[in-house]
């Protein structure tokens, strides 16, 4: 099942066990995935590859790079029409005040949603599915 | 002789006269002093605090007013009469200004006498009393004004600072520790001050202003000065009442918690990445093991093998870290008493060693030693020591190239004893090497893929260092290898 408008997703994670669980289990979902393992691959592979969808893990090598990816592939007109979504382990209560709940929040953290370890297939189609494209 | 009542000096060089008086007043149960002329008078009445003194106002030698005055320049508390038979109303009036309480009339009955004494008794109790009054007002006084100034010396000097404003929004008081907090200039006492306070204090204090009933409790608010959060202080605000219930004004007392905001940031994130790292393994593990049981993911049983045996790795490599984490709470609470012997550091070295032999003998690396002859011992825990080898040798195999080797050198000089231990590894860029020491920190580099750590080691290997004084230094050159140096006094005490 791939939906209608997601065909080909880019997975970046720094973590090659969770890189490749994810893959795989997109894969067994009928989408075409693309890996980088680092955020400077990630955006040569987003650039290069234009997919219909990010997942990119919020903590590689430094703290910040995750949300640095995110932030560059908003700025490009490709990634503003796509979604991109943060994988993360560290949710909100164990400290990491961030969420896409409020306004603010997704105005600073420029990502379309969090997902957490380890993936629930279900919940990420129903987060791509959901996505708006009006903007 | 009565109870006695007081001591009384007559002066007159009339004998009968003054011997009548005398025998009359101690008949009263007076004590009585008698002296014959000016300048016996004189002489008694300034050597002694006479209760009460009559003169005679005409005497051969020195008059009576010469004696009055001489008498109250050295005793101004006795009382004095003045006896004449010349009474005119010119000397009474210079006598009075010259301190004669009164004036006897001669001839006086004796009745007339011993009532003028009594009156001069009452005056010289009064006066008496009025005297001791005044000290212990004196001594009250002082001692009211020492405490002030106690109270105000120990306001100036304390670091919080306080601020009391009265219910129409004046300063009452402030010290200087709340100018100098706040960043306040130019406040007088009496003026609104309200409106140069930070927001979240002038909520506080117009929330107590408009409640209907005083609540004896501090409300605080914590807030922070400025946008860089330098510098966060709490307010405790205090309503005051007045003797009849009434609000007079409220008291706020700011203290400065940067310190304390800082260590609960740095709490904080360590919380937060000590989550992140144990969630991670799991989440690798949870990853593998639902792929491995979903139905419809066909996989091979060597990929299913691979799975469970890369689930195994994240599993060991999370128990390593749980333990280290263990090793760092101890060492933070000082739970575990220190046993502090004498040991030697060559021992630890071969047996670590020889329990790292395994992964040496995996990557091929061999260990080069160069011990000084007659090392000195160091006094230290030997579980500690062990601890800090351990790590810094498991690193020198798990970042070295395959087939390389480690230096180990060990030297001593006076207070220290040196070890140096030199992979021939993968090195460090110089931004990986500042960071080197934090939690969690693991330099990653397309070299370093695969090896597996829980990013403590060398944090708890520094932590050890610096419990005993020591010093740790590293040197590296990226894709040559890398040097700790790590130098330890031979008595830290």
């Amino acid at each position: 099942m791939v939906t209608e408008n997601v065909k080909k997703i880019l997975l970046v994670d720094d973590d090659i066990d969770l890189l490749e669980q994810n893959k795989l289990l997109l894969e067994s979902k009928g989408f075409e995935v693309i890996t980088a393992e680092n955020s400077e691959d990630g955006l040569k592979v987003f650039q290069k590859e234009k997919p219909d969808a990010a997942i990119i893990d919020l903590i590689m090598e430094q703290m910040d790079s995750g949300f640095v990816l995110c932030y560059k592939i908003k700025k490009t007109e490709h990634g503003k029409k796509i979604p991109v979504f943060m994988l993360t382990s560290a949710t909100y209560e164990t400290g990491f005040k961030f969420s896409s709940s409020s306004k603010e929040e997704k105005e600073w953290i420029k990502c379309d949603g969090i997902i957490n370890k380890p993936v629930v297939i279900e919940d990420l189609l129903a987060k791509l599915e959901n996505f708006n494209y009006q903007h | 002789m009565n109870n006695f009542k007081g001591n009384i000096l007559i002066v007159d060089d009339e004998k009968g006269l003054r011997l009548g008086t005398k025998r009359l007043l101690e008949e009263e149960g007076y004590n009585v002093t008698a002296a014959e002329n000016g300048t016996e008078g004189l002489q008694f009445g300034t050597i002694t605090d006479f209760d009460v003194a009559v003169i005679d106002l005409k005497m051969p030698d020195i008059d009576g007013l010469e004696v009055l005055k001489e008498i109250k320049s050295i005793h101004p508390n006795t009382v004095c009469f003045i006896a004449t038979a010349f009474a005119s109303y010119e000397t009474a009036i210079q006598a009075t200004r010259i301190g004669a309480f009164g004036y006897i009339p001669k001839p006086f009955s004796p009745e007339e006498l011993i009532y003028q004494v009594e009156q001069g008794l009452k005056q010289r109790k009064l006066i008496l009393d009025a005297h001791r009054l005044e000290l212990e007002r004196e001594k009250n006084l002082l001692e009211l004004a020492n405490e002030k100034s106690r109270l105000n010396a120990i306001i100036k000097s304390i670091s919080e600072g306080i601020i009391i404003i009265n219910t129409n929004g004046d300063l009452a008081y402030y010290n200087y520790a709340a100018i100098k907090l706040l960043n306040i200039n130019n406040i007088q006492i009496g003026e609104k001050i309200l409106d140069k306070l930070p927001v979240h204090v002038t909520d506080i204090v117009n929330k107590i202003f408009q409640s209907d009933k005083i609540m004896l409790k501090s409300y605080t608010t914590e807030f922070s000065l400025h946008a860089d959060n330098e510098l966060f202080l709490e307010a405790a605000c205090t309503p005051i009442p007045n003797p009849d219930g009434s609000l007079a004004g409220v008291v706020i007392i700011l203290s400065n918690i940067t310190g304390y905001k800082r260590i609960e940031i740095i709490k904080n994130q360590f919380v937060s990445m000590v989550a992140h790292e144990l969630k991670t393994p799991l989440a690798a593990v949870q990853g593998f093991l639902n792929i491995i049981m979903d139905q419809s993911i066909k996989l091979s049983p060597e990929k299913q093998h691979d799975y469970i045996q890369r689930s195994t790795i994240r599993l060991k490599s999370l128990t390593d870290l749980v333990n280290d984490l263990l090793d760092i709470s101890r060492f933070e609470m000082k739970t575990k008493e220190r046993e502090i012997f004498e040991v030697h550091l060559e021992e630890i070295i071969c047996s670590t060693i020889q329990m790292l032999e395994l992964e040496l003998n995996k990557k091929g690396i061999t260990v080069e030693k160069n011990i000084e002859i007659n090392l000195p011992f160091i006094k230290a825990d030997i579980n500690e020591i062990t601890r800090m080898v351990t790590n810094l040798l498991s690193n020198a195999i798990k970042y070295n190239k395959d087939k390389g080797k480690i230096f180990i050198d060990i030297s001593s000089s006076k207070n220290y004893v040196e070890l140096k231990v030199r992979d021939t590894g993968i090195g460090l860029k110089p931004d990986e090497k500042q960071k080197l020491f934090s939690e969690f920190y693991r330099a990653k580099n397309d070299m370093t893929r695969g090896i597996s750590g829980t990013g403590l080691g060398l944090s708890i290997v520094k932590r050890i260092v610096d419990s005993y004084f020591g010093l740790i230094e590293v040197e590296s050159e990226y894709g040559v290898g890398t040097t700790f140096l790590i130098k330890l006094p031979i008595n830290p005490n």
